[in-house]
This record gives C-alpha cells, structure tokens and sequence, in this order.
C-alpha cells in the first residue's frame, strides 16, 4: 500500500501578496510594484519546478500516543489535528537548489532584492505543496483530507525530521541534507504530514 | 597499466547489485548505516559479496558507501574502511567463478551539502575523500567507484582526492533525477565535460531510476563520452507489501533492458538498490553473447558550468568581456575593498545582454590574484549559469581557480613560448579545460598570418605530448590595434582563416582592441567583428552591453540561420533605446511613476529610487546646498519612515525601499562633493558567523546602518572569529555587529564576542538573527542585542554615545 511516489510541480505564476507576507508585509502595499520584487518575479517565474515525494501510511492510536507509520510520537495537537484520521500522507516537497541559487544571485543585487527572492521562494515552495494537496485529495476521492501539519509547528518536534528523511529518503530522491539544527537544505523545503479522513468533513480543525 | 584499466579497455564488465536493500532483508533497520552494522555481521556481507562474484560480476563494491570522515571519526573510519575491503577480497577468493574478479572502493556522498548551500567547504570534502581513498589504497583494493552522488561539485572533490592520492582506475556513477538533471543542475553532457576533464575512466549513472526510465540520460552520455559508459539503475520503484520492500522491475525485463542499452554502446553494467545477485546473473546471461562497442573518441570542444555545457562549434558564441578591472576606477576599486557585489552585477548583467561565458580576468596592481581569481569565480558560478573563461598570466591563480570551479572552463591563456605550455598544460590534464591559445610566442607577435599558424601548430604539438588533444585548443590569432598599423586587423583575419582550415581547431578574438586611438569605436569594431564571423570566429569576446557589438554578432546570427526564428535578435532589437521611448509613452503610469516634482524627501518617503537621484540631482545643479539636502531632505525622511517601521504602521520592504533611494540620492550627492558632505559616523564591522551562511538580515542591517551614516564593512558570511578581529583592529571600529541564524553557530558568535573583547576591548559588540533574544545574547557576553534593522540603529546610537 505505501509506495514511495515522486511528483514533479511544474512551475507556477508567482503569488505576489504571499512573496510580500514572506517579505514581512503584511498587507496590502498601495504604492504601486516594487520593482525588486517585480525583478524577483521576472527572474524566478517559470523556472523553478518544485520535486516531491510522498507515501502512504496508516496511523494507529497507541497509549498516549500516535503510531505514524514511520515513527511514534506524543504531539497531543497532531493527535488533535489527526482525530478521526485512519491514514496520513508523508510528503518532502523542494524548490531545489536552483531556488537557492536565484537567492544568492538577488542578494548580488541588493538587500532588498535578497530579501524578496527569498519571500518568492517560500512563496514557490507553498503554491507547489497545494498544488501537491489538490493532487493527493484528487488521488483519494473517497477521503477528506486535513490541512498540512509539519515538524515544528506545535508540539511536534523538529527532531521528526531524522524519520521522515528516512521514510522518505529525501537524500537520495530531493537531494535534501539536515544540518546539525534539524533545518533543511535547500532551504526552500517542506515536508508535512496530511490526515486523511475517510469521511466527508464540511469543517476542519484549524491549525495551531 | 593496472590489470582493471586494462580489463575495461577490452571487455564489458559487469558490477555487482544492490547492498542497502539486500541488507534490509537480513536486519538492517531502515535508516541504520551498513557500513556499521556490517563490522557486526561480516559473515552477511561476505555472503552477500560471494554471491554476486557467483553471478558473475567483474566487480564487487567493498561496503565503504557511507564510510567517510564527515561521519566517523578516524579510528573508526579505518576499522570499517579495512574491514569492509578485506571482506569483499576474502569473498573473491572464495568465489569459484570463472571470471576476472576485482574489488573496488565505494565512494558515496558525505551527506552534507557544499558550500555556498551547504556548511561544507570543497577541500575540506577533498581531505574527506582523500582519507578514505588512502585507506582503500592500503587495504588493496583494485579500482575506486564514486557513485549515488547528486552534486557535481561533491563528484568533483571525490574525483579529484581519487586522483590525487593514488593511481587507481576510477568510474564514476551520478544520481539524476527525473528531469534528466542532477540535484545541483548538470546534465549529463556538463558531467561528461567535468569528468572527462578530470580523467575518470568510465563514467555515467546508478541508482535513480530503473533501466528504461534511465536510457534517455544514459543515450545522452553515449553521445558525448569519450570514455566508457556506466548503467547501474534501480529494479524500478519500491512499494512495500507484507512489510516487505518490492521493487517493480523483476530480474528478467531488468536483464533485457540492461541488454539493449549494452547493444548501444555502453559498457559498464551493473545494478543498484533492489537489484540482487538473481538480476546479475540475469544480466550476465542477456549480455553473454555481447562484444564492447569500440569506443569512439568525440573529439567535442566543449566548456561547461556546472549546469550548461556550451559547444565551441560552428555557431559562434558571445564572450563577455567586462570583468576586468583594465582601465576601469570603479572595477578596481571593488577589487581592492572586496566588494564582491559590484562584480558579480557585472557578471549577472552580461548574462541578461545575452552572454553565453564570461572572461573573468581581476588582474590589477595590488591585488593577490591568487587569491582573488578562486574567490570571484567561486562567487560568480553561484549566481551565474555561464561558463567561465579563466583569464590570468599567473599560474597559481589559474590552478587555485580552477580547483574550485564546477564545471569546465575555458583557460586564457597558453602562448607559444616554452614558460607558458609549461605551466600551463599540467593544469589542464590534471583539471580538464579548454585554454585559448594565443600566437605569439618569446620572440613576440610574428607579423605574418603563416607564422601565427606555424605558432599554433607548434603549441597543438606540445598539447599532444601531456596527452591533450587539439580539441582542447581554441586559438586566438590576436587582434591587433588598426589606427597603429592598417594591415593589422588584415593579418589577424588572414590567421583566423589560416588556422581555422589548416588545423581543423576553434578560433577566439578579443574583438575590442582593434578600433583603441579611434573615434566611434563601435563602428569600426562592429565591422570587424562581422568580418571575423564571417571567416569563422568560434567565439568573439566582446561587450555584450554594447547595442552596437551585440548587434553585430546577433544579426550575423540571424543572417546565417543561426537564430531559429529570429528569436534572439528580436529580443534584442526590443532592448534597444530607440525601441524604448515608444513603449514608455503607451503604459499607463503606475502611482510610483506620478511622483515627479514632489521633492527629494517625498521620493525617499516613497522609496523612489529613480525619482530619488534625479531629484537630488537637480537640486544640486540648481545650487542647494548638500548638506542642506541631507539635513532637510534626507535625514527626515528616513527618520520618519524609520518610525513607521517601530510602529509598524511600514514594514520591511518599505522601510528597505526608502534605504535603497536614500543611497542612490547620497550617491549623486558623493559624485559631486569633493568632501563627503554627509554625516560622518564611526565605523562598523558586520559580518555573519563562521559556519553561518544566512545573511540576508545581516544585509537588511547594513542597508539601513549605511543610510544612517555609519561607515560600514561587510565581512560576508560564515567568517571566521580572528577574521572579525582582523577587521575592527584595523579599522579600530568602536562597533561590531554579528548575525547568526542557527542554534549551531550561536557558539561561533560567543567565541567571536570573547575574542574581540579580550584582544580588543575598545569595541562593542552587538548581535542579532533568528534564533536570538535579550536574554540569550547577554549569555553569550554581547554588549547589546538588536531585534531588527532599526534597532540595529538605536543600538549603533547608544553605543556609540557609550563610547
């Protein structure tokens, strides 16, 4: 049941206001494009394709806590967020070291424009993993699927990193390394657990 | 000759198949290393070996994968590197098989990324390498196979610690991904280009992929590759059944495949995970009637970076010329302060004119070349796709460069004399190249195109005797200044035709230097470079900013059908200024474009950059005062915006916005001012971390320190604690800001804090980044913590005020 799949997200149009979110501008900015961000845009749109790959695993309750599959953990907002859920999907998802190279090339240019290739490579990174989401729920038509939780978020701890590198062998399929702090390189990387529900849900737990 | 080399010159051999997945069936847990758990189990991973000796492999891989000093410290590292060679010989010697039986060295990746994306410093992957490779030597092993790696610069250091510590034969196998590419970008014909350069024996792909998905890259090798070609993919993909891992290509249609990819041409058969010695056998069987395909020299000039590979053929390409600080203040002067940024600008706007490589030449009085060529050009291959053209007179900084680059590169230049292919032909067979061969030699510049071809047949000579083949030379017949001598640019095209029938090699010019001491250079030299194509330029180096020149090599281009569509002189006539003024006047003006006439302290408040250095300049030439103009226009304007910021009524890119026009008025303000009008405040070292490569909020401080007058020296990232020290010594800054972005490098800073306290007490320090507070940044002994660019500000006002 649980083969190891790959998926390629070809790219996509930059979502502006989500690069200008990353880019700690949290709303609207009247005044008209910002050119380095129309630059960023110019220089990463239709470049990046982001790799993914992911697996099926079911999700047993045990004692305090959850049997994920792959690994055991005590996350009680995973256990929250994944109520009602009899299987997950573990994904990896990249914008490669491409992306990293866009970023090091904007910061060649100036702060600003350091500062808005990396908002547009976050931004990359998140269109590509709902576009992977729209994949996977058109994948299990029978199931509802919940929103992405990922290490770090709550009390899921990052160090379910070392797992899911395993259970994924992000190293040898994304060409992912951990460094020593349990952060990703390329640093444009996601890797996130999604509950399927094998009924229809209209509402959703919202994330922590 | 080594009894394997020689074996792979005449035979097809057949590697062993998977190990981590045969393993996985006998108790290895998933993510555990076999290289350790097999110091547990010897007896299981001699089995394992026999059986595949059994099957008929040539080859057996030691179980040394993983084994590297990244992971293992050195005790160990020599236990497991002994015993896993010493296991692998004692199954050969058990094996009754009749084949030839060799034991190879397994070289996989560190599991670290290099830098500039990963904490990995290339020699220190060298050393890494080098200390397995030396431990393989000892043990006896018979050939070393570098394989599963994703990154060329990573195959690059395994490669060249293989070559540098022993004389073993070596294949090398990449990892590539379904887009035919490696993680780090290269196709297989930039791998072919770096490998070959390098001198690995055999070359090609394992892993990934099963064999039919894998044919198309390994086709693409069979194309370009001189040297034997590798086939060692997957049983397809794994799924697990029963909890057990399946792979979906059984050992048969795996033998069959295998066999057909042989009958094109490749030579070196194998198989990696899921693969087991059932599919060997398979494949021995499928393949026994089969002879080597002969191998067929390419005789391909071709440079590479480390994601393109650009043919030196018969459509000429663009070279650009602009890095190189001859004759150009501005140049030098980044040169001198390391101001990398200034470069690599340059660099990047070539491309974006239509550069297809880049001459990087950093030549000037007072600078280290040495030490300055692998720096610029490490800098510049990580922000450019372009190949680059190596250009120095002095040996050492050609090889340092070289070293480091991840790609092929083409090298300017070798002459004719006897110092010169010397010096320069040893680097080349060790690092692989192209070099541009100049006709001229000790006695100077012949005058006749004959002489300069008798030059360049002289050097294709001495290129054979290191084994460098005439497809490695591209020769420069010399453009030579027409207003000093009107023959001059006659001989030179006379040579270039010479040369190009007689020799059958490649032809480079520097273009420019014919029209130097003549008005409206472009003209002529626009002339000069058509008529140059027109006898069979391979390469112009030129000035791709120039409209005139790229305007000349485009339409040249186009004329000869060699621009499909037209499409790259369209794109170029569209950039012309002419073309412009048009379009401006159709588009609707944004909001940012309205603001002319409201003042200099409006367009900083707006972030205007454009609007910001007109501004200031026509005030200036209407006779404001500078200072004035700092005081009244500036200066507000960025405390106001700096304010919003701290309310959080702006935000950052605003904030940034209004920084970046303040700096361009401020220039126009410099440009004109003998005395820098502008207020003058102490001087300040930033830098992030050693082992920190995070700096984009380190450059965010820098901006906005700058605006605020502060005279700031950037040190970059990952700098080490004494370099720090080095920098406020020097500049005795009473000021250092440090960023870090990681837990792992929070000791780095503590360590740079104690040293510039203690050795120079005179200065604060004040740090910032992700991963700090108030409360950890006093732990760690600084003098003050900023949480964002405009604390960095106050913070810098306090202590200096402190101070």
């Amino acid at each position: 049941m649980n083969a190891l799949r790959e998926a390629v997200l070809p790219p996509a149009p930059v979502r502006r206001e989500e690069a200008l979110r990353y880019a700690m501008q949290p709303r609207a900015y009247d005044g008209g494009p910002i050119p380095a961000l129309e630059d960023c845009v110019r220089m990463a749109e239709g470049k990046v394709p982001c790799r993914a790959v992911w697996r099926l695993f079911p999700v047993i309750r045990k004692g305090d806590g959850l049997d994920l599959g792959f690994a055991v953990t005590g996350s009680r907002k995973l256990q929250t967020h994944l109520a009602g859920c009899d299987r997950i999907v573990l994904f990896a998802l990249t914008a490669g070291m491409e992306m990293e190279r866009l970023i090091l090339r904007a910061k060649a240019l100036s702060p600003l424009h350091g500062l808005m290739m990396n908002a547009v490579g976050a931004a990359i990174a998140e269109e590509a993993c709902d576009r992977l989401c729209g994949r996977l729920a058109a994948a299990f038509p029978e199931d509802t699927l919940r929103d992405r939780f990922s290490p770090g978020y709550g009390d899921l701890p990052l160090s379910l990193q070392k797992d899911i590198f395993t259970a994924l062998s992000c190293e040898k399929r994304l060409g992912l390394t951990l460094t020593g702090s349990l952060l990703m390189q390329p640093g444009k990387s996601v890797t996130a657990i999604v509950g399927l529900s094998p009924r229809k849900e209209d509402h959703r737990e919202p994330l922590p | 000759m080594s009894r394997f080399r020689e074996f792979l010159q005449n035979n097809l051999v057949i590697l062993d198949g998977g190990m981590g997945t045969l393993l996985q069936t006998r108790g290895l847990k998933p993510g555990e290393a076999p290289e350790r758990w097999g110091l547990g189990h010897r007896d299981v991973i001699r089995a394992i070996h026999k059986a595949y000796f059994d099957a008929g492999s040539h080859v057996v891989m030691a179980n040394t994968f993983g084994a590297n000093p990244v992971r293992y410290d050195g005790t160990t590292l020599e236990t497991m590197v002994l015993t896993a060679v010493s296991d692998a010989q004692a199954a050969r010697d058990e094996s009754d098989a009749p084949q030839e039986k060799f034991v190879a060295l397994d070289l996989g990746p560190t599991g670290q990324l290099l830098k500039p994306f990963g904490p990995l410093d290339f020699e220190d992957a060298v050393s890494a390498f080098a200390q397995v490779v030396r431990l393989g030597v000892r043990a006896g092993v018979d050939c070393a196979v570098i394989e599963t790696m994703n990154d060329s610069q990573e195959t690059r250091a395994a490669l060249l610690a293989v070559k540098e510590n022993s004389d073993l034969p070596v294949l090398v196998c990449n990892a590539y991904g379904s887009d035919a590419k490696l993680m780090s970008g290269a196709s297989p014909e930039v791998m072919t280009a770096i490998l070959e350069g390098l001198g690995a024996d055999a070359i090609g792909v394992n892993c990934s992929y099963g064999p039919e998905t894998m044919a198309p890259v390994v086709e693409r090798y069979l194309a370009c590759a001189s040297v034997p070609v590798i086939c060692k993919p997957n049983a397809g993909l794994p799924s697990v059944a029963d909890g057990k891992t399946v792979y979906d290509v059984d050992a048969v249609s795996f033998a069959a495949s295998m066999r057909t990819l042989c009958e094109k041409g490749v030579r070196v058969l194998g198989g990696c995970c899921g693969t087991t010695p059932e599919y060997i056998r398979a494949l021995v069987r499928a393949a026994a009637d089969l002879a080597p395909q002969s191998l067929q020299p390419k005789r391909r000039t071709v440079i590479a970076s480390r994601s393109r590979a650009l043919v030196l053929g018969d459509r000429p390409v663009m070279i650009g010329e602009r890095i190189n600080p001859t004759g150009k203040k501005r140049f030098q002067k980044a040169l001198a302060e390391g101001d990398m940024g200034y470069i690599l600008a340059e660099g990047i706007a070539q491309e974006e004119r239509g550069a297809e490589a880049l001459d990087v030449n950093v030549g000037a009085p007072g600078i280290d070349e040495a030490a300055m060529l692998p720096r610029v050009t490490d800098e510049l291959q990580a922000v450019t796709d372009l190949p680059l053209q190596l250009d120095s007179t002095s040996p050492a900084a050609l090889e340092a460069a070289l070293r480091l680059y991840n790609g092929k590169a083409m090298i300017n230049s070798v002459n004719g004399s006897e110092a010169s292919m010397d010096a320069v032909f040893p680097l080349m067979k060790k690092y692989g190249g192209v070099a541009v061969g100049l006709t001229l030699d000790e006695r100077g510049i012949p005058s006749t195109a004959e002489e300069r071809l008798a030059i360049a047949e002289r050097i294709i000579g001495r290129a054979a005797e290191y084994g460098i083949g005439p497809e490695s030379l591209v020769f420069d017949p010399l453009t030579m200044t027409v207003s000093a001598d009107g023959r001059a640019a006659r001989v030179t095209l006379d040579a270039l035709h010479l040369i190009r029938e007689r020799t059958g090699c490649r032809t480079v010019l520097g273009v420019s230097n014919v029209s130097f001491g003549l008005p409206a250079r472009e003209v002529i030299g626009s002339a000069f470079l058509t008529m140059a194509l027109e006898r069979g330029l391979s390469a112009a180096i030129m000035n791709p900013k120039s409209d005139a020149m790229r305007g000349a090599f485009l339409s040249f281009l186009a004329l000869n059908g060699m621009d499909e569509h037209c499409a790259r002189y369209i794109a170029h006539a569209a950039s012309l200024p002419a073309m412009q003024p048009a379009a401006a006047a159709g588009a609707p003006a944004s909001p940012a474009q309205t603001a002319s006439g409201k003042g200099l302290r409006y367009a900083v408040l707006k972030g205007l950059c454009a609007e910001a250095s007109r501004t200031a300049s026509s005030e200036l030439d209407a006779g404001r005062d500078p200072l004035a103009l700092v005081q009244e226009e500036i200066i507000p304007a960025l405390n106001e915006v700096g304010e919003g910021f701290e309310v959080k009524t702006l935000f950052l890119p605003q904030l940034m916005m209004s920084a970046e026009a303040a700096e361009a008025a401020f220039r126009e303000i410099k440009a004109r001012a003998a005395a820098d009008p502008a207020m003058q405040r102490c001087p300040i070292v930033l830098a992030t971390v050693k082992g920190d490569v995070h700096d984009i909020g380190k450059n965010i401080v820098r901006l906005i320190l700058e605006n605020y007058g502060y005279r700031v020296t950037d040190l970059g990232r990952d700098v080490p604690p004494e370099a720090v020290l080095d920098a406020v010594v020097r500049l005795h800054a009473p000021i250092c800001g440090l960023s870090a972005l990681m837990t792992t490098t929070v000791p780095a800073m503590e360590e740079t804090i104690a040293l510039i306290h203690r050795e120079a007490p005179w200065c604060r320090v004040m740090v910032g980044g992700a991963v700090l507070t108030e409360a950890y940044a006093a732990q760690i002994g600084a003098d003050a913590y900023a949480r964002d660019a405009m604390a960095a500000v106050r913070c810098a006002e306090a202590l200096e005020a402190g101070t």
